[in-house]
């Protein structure tokens, strides 16, 4: 990493310190985009090539995501909750995984990140600049890979792997009762959204339009451009490191009298 | 009037209470709840942390100690905004009488005594309806310490603000972490036009204060029927025996 940015406030309690050793990269994209699955690809090349890999997305965190995913079953958590709840899940993996990682010097690769929280939180009307606001403590990262297909190559993909959902076809908000045509709907909007986000947070497009392979190929370029001023560390050294980190934080902050409650005095 | 961030008003009242551990906040909003229920008032009540979606979340995270001064901070408003959403906005806007103990004074308070930006936890609860009227019971920390620590109680890791470090013994830390919080709310009067209430005078003094406050602010608030089943009682000749099954509320008019 060339220099630690926020892009707003940062976090709090994070002091400024030397750049990060590892290299954060970003995959983007809609629903049925291929992300998941080229992620797991690029995890398996980098590790091949040398390099400790951490690979993290949204609605992993263990102190969130569980908590999110039950909580959207329900089918009736508001605007304002979702992103402040997804919030927290970022948060939570940002501080426990992704930062830690990037100071053992891993290659993080991530599913997803702030923008397609903001492109659905756009798409539903909250306020923009408060988005923004709320996501002021995510760390500027290295590259953002935005895959990009258009509708209708999107749809088989999205039929194949699930069917269509009831959050990613924005049925909570948007004024049809067919699935189908909602799906149509809210990936058009959130297509254009992710194209309004791509000179603001400096996208690089990848046409997701060819073969698993293609796509495969023009990541793997990209990747070892980010990747080329970067000495790899072996990935043994980079999970010592990883957990002496852990380690430290752990003496750090819990007072060994303190480990659940604090009993009578 | 409560108003919506961009300045709309609405037509309930959302009164709140706010106060450092000790100062007798939920005592004076228990008491007003039943007045105003008793005055014939539609009345609906929010705790701070109570959100069905998301409490569970922090429960975890507390109980685990896995929450930082920012995924603490966030949470905390995600309880918020579910309740916002889903009870709050709804009854202000129909009309009712909002009263929510503690509201988001006290994650200013807290978040920036564990040491997040001010600026950006304003920033986050910036979707919060401005209250009617937010009254802040003020209290020397040496009489909330004696009211909170005088039955010598389990303090909870972030009740004491263990999470950052100011002290290895929870009392101590207890003491330095509420006397941060009071400073907070020191400025908070002033940048938020909070109602102070002297939390050091007696319980009925101070909840005659209130009720002077906000008895102009009434008319008009929407009222609710919660004895009208009393009147068919009286004419129908019936005991209302199976009543307990439907109205869970009625023991308590």
């Amino acid at each position: 990493m060339t220099e630690i940015r926020f892009y707003g406030e940062g976090l709090a309690g994070f002091t400024r310190e030397k750049p990060l050793p590892g290299r954060l990269i970003v995959l983007e994209g809609t629903d049925g985009v291929g992300r998941s699955t080229q992620i797991a690809l690029l995890r398996e090349w980098a590790e091949s090539k040398g390099y400790a890999v951490q690979s993290t997305g949204l609605k992993r965190s263990a102190l969130a995501g569980k908590g999110i995913k039950k909580a959207m079953r329900g089918h009736t958590l508001g605007h304002l909750t979702t992103n402040l709840f997804y919030a927290t899940d970022m948060v939570d993996r940002l501080e426990k995984i992704i930062i830690p990682a990037l100071r053992a010097g891993f290659v993080v690769l991530t599913d997803r990140y702030i923008y397609s929280i903001v492109a659905r939180a756009m798409v539903r009307g909250v306020d923009p600049a408060w988005i923004r606001d709320v996501f002021g403590f995510a760390l500027v990262p290295d590259a953002v890979l935005y895959l990009h297909a258009d509708l209708p190559r999107l749809i088989p993909r999205v039929l194949n792997a699930r069917g269509f959902d009831y959050w990613e076809s924005g049925m909570d908000f948007l004024p049809f009762r067919d699935y189908y045509e909602a799906f149509v709907e809210y990936q058009t909007r959130l297509l254009a959204q992710f194209e309004a986000m791509v000179e603001e947070y400096e996208f690089h497009r990848i046409d997701a339009t060819g073969s698993i392979r293609e796509v495969f190929q023009d990541l793997t370029v990209e990747i070892e451009r980010v990747l080329a001023d970067m000495r790899p560390v072996p990935p043994q050294e980079a999970e010592k490191e990883l957990a002496e980190a852990k380690a430290e934080t752990k003496v750090g902050k819990r007072h060994p009298k303190t480990e659940n409650e604090v009993t009578q005095g | 009037m409560a108003q919506l961030p961009d300045g709309r008003a609405l037509p309930g009242k959302l009164l709140i209470v706010e106060g450092i551990d000790g100062s007798g906040k939920s005592t004076q909003l228990d008491l007003l709840n039943k007045w105003l229920i008793g005055q014939g008032y539609c009345v609906a009540f929010s705790e701070w942390n109570s959100s069905p979606l998301v409490k569970a979340t922090t429960k975890l995270g507390k109980k685990k100690q896995m929450l930082t001064p920012t995924s603490f901070s966030l949470i905390h408003a995600a309880d918020l905004a579910d309740r916002m959403e889903r009870q709050m906005l709804p009854a202000l806007k129909a009309g009712a009488i909002v009263l929510a103990d503690r509201y988001i004074y006290t994650a200013f308070g807290r978040d920036v005594a564990r040491g997040v930006s001010p600026t950006w936890v304003r920033k986050v609860y910036a979707f919060a309806v401005k209250p009617t009227v937010a009254f802040y019971f003020r209290v020397p920390l040496e009489e909330s310490l004696k009211r909170i620590l005088g039955g010598r109680p389990k303090l909870k890791y972030y009740e004491a603000g263990m999470d950052i470090g100011l002290s290895d013994d929870p009392y101590e830390s207890f003491t330095l972490f509420q006397s941060r919080i009071l400073e907070e709310y020191k400025k908070m009067v002033d940048e938020f036009g909070l109602t102070v209430i002297d939390a050091t005078l007696p319980l009925v003094k101070q909840q005659e204060i209130v009720r002077q406050i906000i008895t102009p602010l009434l008319p008009g608030a929407l009222r609710a029927e919660p004895s009208a089943w009393r009147e068919v009682l009286a004419e129908e000749s019936v005991y209302g025996r199976y009543l307990d099954e439907v109205l869970p509320g009625r023991s308590t008019p």
